[in-house]
């Protein structure tokens, strides 16, 4: 029954397929890179679509902070919005009001909003389940009545008009910035789902109440890793806030809060680039079809509901999962 | 004789008006394997929620190492050394065995907080891992994800990871629970083996009186929440009060089933 020599074997991935991922990802984040140069000599469209992809990048992010408590944390958050919006009220705020450079702003976003997040993930990691989505809901919604109420500090129902943009930053410059800063997010949230951390917080999702009796300190680490959800959040709304020039309260909306859900549901939970994946694929939808015919953006909610309903019965691991599944067919 | 490791003081817990727990004391040498039986109902399973901090008890003291853990948190008394396998088996299905031990290991030296390392890469825990998966008999399906694992063996690596933690105590709540009887003799050989290797103290809640008079140095008797009885195998099957309440006959020690 025992054998006595350990016999380490890991080959999850056999090395060629790690290099083919590699060089995949290697030319994948190129042609992004090209991308704006492309689009910006095709006109107005392409200024246009260099706009959304800037927004896809922006989303993205905020889609993949949602999904490291999400996907990997196994929390429901409601109210993720709330450090988006603080994020996007931090950049508006110094730079209109204080005259902020971009890059203090840029780097205020993440802690204030990380901020906002030790203090509204102290409460709601002291709840699970559904109680604790309710909590989350409830703090991001009292957030967004504040922004509302508060006229002389946040502009109310107004919003913050006119945030100043650096003269460097045209649309391809700030589609680069954004890129940039999307990309060093990414490697460090890899790194993040990748260390003891990430193990930790996988365990805690896995069997809450088994990972507390191998000694885990399950509300710490739950609140550690809504704190760091919350700054990455706080930085993609500090960015939309920059491209838009403008902060207004349906940043921290719960309907703004779904976004994310909804990407990181059709993209796939289950792996980093999931959420990018879902955002990436439901903005570039929206937008087609509000091209192809105007009245079908009004159907639009029938058909998210449709895409979702698929997605949840048929992929439940996203288009990340499908495509993943057919290339393990394909090879058997 | 050895010290006492952990020593239960006046012990009282009830849920909604029902005493489960009554004014129960013991204690437990160090080294020792002992076994716990007892009706259903008897409170077994709570006395272990209360030792590990899954339930505050109403009143008493437990008393681990000279220190009180009464109504400690799980993850507290878990760093004291205090490690626990559950009836029904509890662990992280959707991870593989090895990722489910190495996690178990990660938190036991307390190194959760490193955000940097790949945990894939931390050679020394998966060293320490695959250690622990040998001495269970699981390293073949160190790659498997655990939830499909067969019965049995989703029962080892629970204990596997209570191992993981390197207790002082380790208790075993029905270890053999739904096994086929090959299944169960040979965890218990396993789990008789690792008290001798390891010298940790064990105690194991058992509904099998073969199993428990084949290998426990001492039973106690639970009933209705109060220690009826405590005493070596010997002593445990000629009480007359235990024969009566739960064994109903002598157990036939020599049968194996």
């Amino acid at each position: 029954m025992l054998n006595k020599k350990p016999t380490p074997e890991i080959k999850i991935h056999q090395p060629e397929t790690k290099t083919r991922h590699r060089v995949a990802s290697a030319l994948l984040i190129v042609m992004c890179f090209i991308l704006p140069f492309v689009l910006a000599h095709m006109g107005r469209t392409g200024v246009y679509w260099i706009w959304v992809t800037t927004e896809i990048i922006i989303m993205s992010l905020f889609a993949m902070s949602l999904n490291l408590i999400l996907g990997f944390g196994g929390m429901v958050s409601f109210g993720h919005a709330a450090f988006f919006g603080v994020g996007a009220y931090t950049v508006a705020l110094l730079m209109k009001k204080a005259g902020a450079p971009l890059f203090l702003a840029l780097t205020a976003a993440p802690l204030m909003a990380g901020l906002a997040a030790v203090i509204i993930g102290w409460f709601c990691v002291r709840l699970t389940g559904l109680y604790f989505s309710i909590l989350t809901l409830a703090f991001g919604q009292l957030l967004y009545m504040v922004a509302f109420q508060w006229y002389t500090f946040t502009g109310g129902d107004d919003g913050l008009h006119g945030v100043p943009r650096p003269d460097f930053l045209n649309p391809t410059n700030f589609y680069l910035f954004c890129l940039v800063i999307f990309l060093i997010c990414v490697w460090l949230m890899r790194m993040l789902v990748n260390s003891s951390f990430g193990l930790t917080i996988r365990t805690i999702r896995e069997n809450m109440d088994r990972a507390k009796f191998i000694g885990i300190n399950v509300r710490f680490y739950q609140w550690l890793n809504f704190i760091i959800a919350g700054a990455f959040a706080g930085l993609a709304g500090g960015l939309f806030a920059q491209l838009n020039r403008f902060a207004q309260t349906e940043f921290l909306h719960w309907s703004r809060s779904a976004e994310p859900i909804l990407a990181c549901l059709v993209g796939g939970m289950y792996s980093l680039m999931g959420p990018t994946v879902g955002s990436a694929f439901l903005m570039c939808l929206r937008i087609i079809l509000q091209q192809a015919h105007k009245g079908l953006v009004e159907y639009w909610a029938i058909i998210l509901g449709l895409i979702l309903l698929v997605m949840v019965l048929f992929a439940p691991g996203g288009l990340i999962g499908l495509v993943q599944k057919i290339i393990k067919k394909k090879n058997d | 004789m050895a010290a006492d490791i952990l020593r239960v003081e006046n012990l009282s817990k009830s849920f909604s008006g029902r005493m489960v727990i009554e004014d129960l004391s013991f204690s437990v040498a160090e080294g020792e394997l002992s076994a716990i039986i007892g009706p259903n109902g008897a409170g077994k399973t709570t006395l272990f929620n209360l030792i590990t901090g899954y339930h505050v008890p109403d009143s008493g003291k437990i008393i681990f190492n000279g220190q009180n853990i009464a109504g400690l948190q799980p993850f507290k008394t878990v760093r004291l050394g205090l490690a626990r396998a559950f009836q029904r088996t509890n662990i992280f299905p959707k991870m593989t065995v090895l990722e489910n031990v190495v996690s178990a290991c990660i938190t036991r030296q307390e190194r959760n907080l490193n955000f940097r390392t790949p945990y894939k890469k931390l050679t020394q825990i998966h060293q320490r891992a695959y250690e622990i998966l040998d001495s269970v008999g699981l390293t073949d399906m160190a790659q498997r994800l655990s939830g499909t694992l067969a019965h049995g063996n989703q029962k080892l690596l629970d204990i596997a990871l209570a191992l993981a933690l390197e207790p002082r105590l380790l208790l075993l709540d029905e270890p053999t629970a739904g096994m086929s009887p090959d299944e169960r003799w040979q965890t218990v050989a396993l789990v008789k083996d690792l008290w001798e290797r390891l010298k940790v103290t064990m105690v194991f809640i058992e509904h099998d009186m073969d199993i428990v008079f084949g290998i426990s140095q001492k039973i106690r008797v639970l009933c209705y929440g109060n220690l009826l009885a405590e005493g070596t195998p010997k002593e445990i099957s000629n009480n007359l009060k235990v024969i009566e309440v739960y064994l109903g006959e002598k157990p036939m020690m020599d049968e194996a089933c």
